[in-house]
Formats: structure tokens, C-alpha cells, sequence
């Protein structure tokens, strides 16, 4: 849902400068210069918030307010003043007409936001699908853990990302920090000291900037209790200690909703590349399976008409694995696409160990496959 | 009915100091130093000697404030600080600010002169003297000087703003004078 935020100010000054402080959240903003053109607008637009100088020629934000209380149509739309108008008397003679809150000239734009995502759930504008952030795209990553080593193990771990991984050891540095930038994903330890990673979960989530970032829960793996409370309060996902980094990054990538799949699938020159990594887990067999068809319909939409699967970083064959090449083959026949492997003699050598890979042929190296096109098929491939 | 008379000179002098200086931070991010103060004597008839030096274009902000106290304070700025000012609050390049013209300049510095006169008089407020605030008015110009009206108090304060001054003008009158 769009909110509506009506501005009534006689500065188009503060007008822009609310435009400014929403401009990165779901949110129209509605502009009136006096208490007239801020009744009209209010009647016209039915905003779900208005923000209200006082000090305004034709009329007063004081008299605007008084009538949209008195008005059985607008009365319930909550009104915070903006103004310059302050003193203890002053406010409270205001509050009594019925304001949802007061903030006096000057202001930070932050403030504004703050106490408008108290009242209304501001949700910050995502990208679109079209734009989905990639795995290879700069985040930051928040990770509150009074353990260094801890940290230390994440950073060493993701240093092959282009994420930033800040530590801190205190839910004091951690709020701190999201005052000052807004993490794309926050890590919080639940051994912190009394229960302060739950406090913390809290005012992240009260905190509009904040209040959609992903949060995980980081914690031992024998103590399920501190874990169903996590699931119970609404952590994003549990991550346990002992620390499965290849695990923890796929959880990530997931819960920052990034797009993965240029790690397994590229286009070289006119080739469509599937490679998997050293280190294929369930995870990562997961992640390949859901990209495969989309992908492979994407290259061949584009005109290509061969593919290469290279597994030459590849350690080791499980059935996962087997069955994800087998469905990626199967998929590359029904889209009419040549395709060939690339293997390593380590890869080669347990095929001829299995039924139903005895029979793949491999080349040494993505030139040697590239090569191949044009040529007879290789055996047991095509 | 409480007079300006009760009014220490140091609690002027702190009061729009926090005021300008609280406003410039808020809203530009920018440490404002009190410079020097003067303070003038009620107008007795004699030629007023201006004590602002004005020299160059200036863009001068005007706020008044009526109740137990009246009064007006204008803000002077350099006309290149006033695009500054006005580039920072608006979030615009300077080069967009010259492009959007003087309406634009003059309502950012109107609403920095409107804060910063809400500021010193909500203080004021607070401490016994309730009043109201004004619509802020603009002018623009070189080598004018404003000259208050007869019974009106005068207190001039200087302010440093980085490379930039700003000057805060202060005409008083106790409300039962009339404004």
C-alpha cells in the first residue's frame, strides 16, 4: 500500500525537504501551502498522515487542525505539527486539540521519518524485480557477537564476497552503528548478555530504517530453546554455531533476496556456460536446480545454441550432483542445445565408477570443449 | 506583566547564540561561533549610527515575535552563503540554485531566519515571556541599513559560520508597548 503524506507548510522550503526525507520510502507525498489548501487536499487526497506548520498566512495550522478534528470525515487522519512554534505552553495547548505528535523547527529529516513510521508502516522502495541485486553487488552486514573470534570467522569466510562485515561486540556499538548507516543484513549473537539480543531484535525492528532488514539469529546448536524463541519473536533465519560459512552465505544471498545465478551460469561469446564450484553442497545443488530451466531458456531465447557444463573446480560426485547434471543435459536436449562437459581426472575418474555416468566423455578445458562444437558429439553426451 | 528589562544581557546573548547555532547544525551541518555582540541603547532621537557593516549583496531574512515581548530579528547573509545555505537545505547543487533564481534562496533563508527566531523565542517562552511568531519576509540588496523604531532595544551578534558571517539583529520592545 502507498501511503499518502500531506505537507502543509508556507515553505516550500520544508515542503521539498519532506519530499526529501521520504523520497526512499513507499510514499506519496501531497503538498498545501495554508490551512485552506491543507483542508482541501485533505478532503480531496484522504492522506494518512498530514504534517502541519502553524505559522501560516490565510489560515493557521492551529485553526487547519481544529477543523479537521471537528470534521467527522477527516478527524481520524493522525497529525504531527512541524513548526517553529514551540514553548511548553504552546504544545500543550496544541496537543489538547488532538496531535499525534510535535516536532519543533529545526529537525533532522531522520526525526521526521522516525516519528511518521510510527504512525504509518513506511516501507523503503525496493529496486524492483527487474533490478535484483546481484551476488556481486556491495552490501554491508552487521554482526553483533561479544565473541572476536566469532567475527573474525565470518569475515575470514565471506572475504571472497564484495560484502563488508562489520563486527561490534555491544548492542550499544550495534544501534549505534545503524543510526549512522543502514546495514543490508544484521547478524546478532544470541549469547549476548541477558537476553540483549532480543532487546536488540526489537528496536531494530521499531526502527523504520531497519524495520524490514533481514535479522539472523546466531547461536549453538544444542540450545533449541534460545532458538524457538528467535523463530517465535521473528528472526529471518537461525544460523548455529559450530559455523558452516558456505551454509551461512547461501542463507544470505537468500534472505537479501540476491540473484545468484551469474555464480553458476554465464554466456561466453556464444557459448552458455553452467559451471558448478568446488565445493557443491545440497545448497548450492539447490540453488542450480531452480535457476537451471529459467537460464537455459534465457540463452536460448538469446540465439545460442551451445552449452558447456564445467565442472572442472568440481571436488567430488554425490547423487545430488549426478542428478543435477543428468536434469541439466535432459534440460539442454529439450531445448535442442549441443552441450558437452569439462572435467578434471578426479571428476573423470568417478564417473567411470557410477551406471549412469560411465559413459560422459569430458574435455580438459573450456577452450578444448568451445573447440569440440562442430566436430562429432563426444559419446554418451549428445 | 513581565518586561525586557528583566532580561540579562548574557541571557540574550545565550539565547540566540543556542538558537543560531542549534539551527545551523540541525539543518546544514555547520558549527556557528559567536564572533563579537554589541549592544545598543534605546534609540533617543540622536542619528543612528548602523551597526552593521554591510558591504557587498546580502540576502536578510526578517522574523518577528509578538506577546509579553515583541520584537523582529533579522538574519543577514552574504548572497553567496545565502546560495549555500540554500543548496544545503534543499539538496540541490549550487548550480541548480542559480538556475532555480532568488524565489528559491529567499524561501530557504526565510525558513532558517523562521527557526531560528522559533528557537530563540520558544526559549524565551519557556522562561516566562510567551509570544507568537510572525511570517518570515525577505530582502535582498547592498549598502541599506534598517533602522528600528523609537523606544526599541538593539542588540547586534556576529556569528562565523566557517569562511562566512552571519549577523543576527535583534529589535526588542516590551509587549505592553505595542509591537
Amino acid at each position: 500500500m502507498r501511503y499518502k503524506i500531506l505537507t502543509v507548510d508556507d515553505s516550500k522550503t520544508v515542503r521539498i525537504i519532506v519530499k526529501k526525507a521520504f523520497k526512499a520510502f513507499d510514499c506519496e507525498i501531497i503538498e498545501a501551502a495554508n490551512g485552506v489548501e491543507g483542508l482541501a487536499a485533505a478532503s480531496k487526497e484522504a492522506p494518512d498522515l498530514i504534517l502541519l506548520d502553524i505559522t501560516m498566512p490565510v489560515m493557521d495550522g492551529v485553526e487547519m487542525l481544529t477543523k479537521v478534528k471537528s470534521d467527522p470525515a477527516l478527524k481520524q487522519i493522525p497529525v504531527i505539527m512541524l513548526t517553529a512554534e514551540g514553548g511548553r505552553d504552546n504544545v500543550l495547548k496544541i496537543a489538547k486539540i488532538g496531535v499525534r505528535d510535535y516536532i519543533v523547527k529545526p529537525f533532522k529529516e531522520e526525526v521526521l521519518v522516525e516519528k511518521a513510521g510510527r504512525i504509518i508502516d513506511l516501507k523503503p522502495l525496493s529496486d524492483g524485480p527487474t533490478k535484483a541485486k546481484s551476488i556481486f553487488d556491495p552490501a554491508t552486514l552487521l554482526v553483533v557477537e561479544d565473541k572476536p573470534a566469532i567475527i573474525q570467522q565470518i569475515q575470514e569466510g565471506l572475504k571472497h564476497t564484495p560484502w563488508k562485515i562489520h563486527g561490534v561486540n555491544t548492542t550499544g556499538e550495534a544501534i549505534d552503528f545503524c543510526s549512522k548507516n543502514v546495514p543490508d543484513l544484521i547478524i546478532i549473537s544470541l549469547s549476548l548478555p541477558e537476553e540483549a539480543a532480543f532487546t536488540l531484535f526489537r528496536l531494530i525492528r521499531q526502527n523504520v530504517k531497519t524495520k524490514y532488514t533481514p535479522i539472523f539469529a546466531l547461536v549453538v546448536k544444542t540450545e533449541v530453546a534460545a532458538q524457538q524463541q528467535a523463530q517465535q519473536v521473528g528472526f529471518s533465519y537461525i544460523v548455529t554455531k559450530p559455523l558452516e560459512i558456505s551454509d551461512l552465505e547461501s542463507k544470505i544471498a537468500k534472505a537479501m533476496n540476491l540473484d545468484t545465478s551469474q555464480r553458476y551460469f554465464a554466456v561466453d561469446g556464444d557459448v552458455f556456460v553452467m559451471r558448478l564450484p568446488e565445493n557443491t553442497t545440497q545448497t548450492v545443488v539447490g540453488e542450480v536446480t531452480n535457476y537451471l530451466k529459467p537460464k537455459v531458456s534465457e540463452a536460448v531465447d538469446s540465439g545460442i545454441v551451445k552449452a558447456v557444463i564445467d565442472l572442472h573446480e568440481l571436488k567430488g560426485l554425490n547423487m545430488a550432483v549426478i542428478k543435477l547434471l543428468i536434469q541439466a543435459m535432459q534440460t539442454c536436449k529439450d531445448l535442442a542445445l549441443q552441450y558437452t562437459l569439462v572435467g578434471n581426472p578426479q571428476i573423470v575418474s568417478e564417473c567411470k565408477g557410477f551406471e549412469d555416468t560411465r559413459n560422459w566423455h569430458f574435455h580438459e578445458s573450456i577452450v578444448d570443449a568451445k573447440a569440440s562444437f562442430g566436430k562429432a558429439q563426444p559419446a554418451g553426451v549428445a | 506583566m513581565p518586561t525586557i528589562d528583566q532580561i540579562s544581557e548574557t541571557v540574550f546573548r545565550e539565547t540566540i547564540t543556542r538558537a543560531v547555532q542549534d539551527v545551523f547544525k540541525t539543518m546544514l551541518g555547520r558549527t556557528a561561533a559567536l564572533a563579537n555582540s554589541t549592544e545598543v541603547a534605546t534609540a533617543d532621537g540622536s542619528p543612528w549610527e548602523h551597526p552593521v557593516q554591510i558591504s557587498g549583496q546580502h540576502v536578510v531574512g526578517t522574523v518577528g515575535f509578538i506577546g509579553d515581548i515583541s520584537g523582529l530579528i533579522y538574519l543577514y547573509l552574504e548572497d553567496g552563503f545565502a546560495n549555500v545555505v540554500a543548496s544545503h537545505m534543499l539538496g540541490m547543487t549550487l548550480e541548480e540554485i542559480d538556475e532555480a533564481g532568488h524565489e528559491v534562496v529567499n524561501d530557504a533563508v526565510g525558513e532558517l531566519t523562521n527557526m531560528t527566531v522559533g528557537t530563540f523565542k520558544n526559549q524565551l517562552a519557556d522562561k516566562g515571556f510567551p509570544c507568537k511568531l510572525t511570517i518570515p519576509s525577505i530582502l535582498r540588496g547592498s549598502n541599506f541599513s534598517i533602522e528600528p523604531v523609537s523606544s526599541a532595544t538593539r542588540r547586534i551578534y556576529r556569528f562565523q559560520v566557517g569562511d562566512h558571517h552571519i549577523v543576527a539583529d535583534l529589535l526588542m520592545k516590551s509587549g505592553d508597548n505595542g509591537s
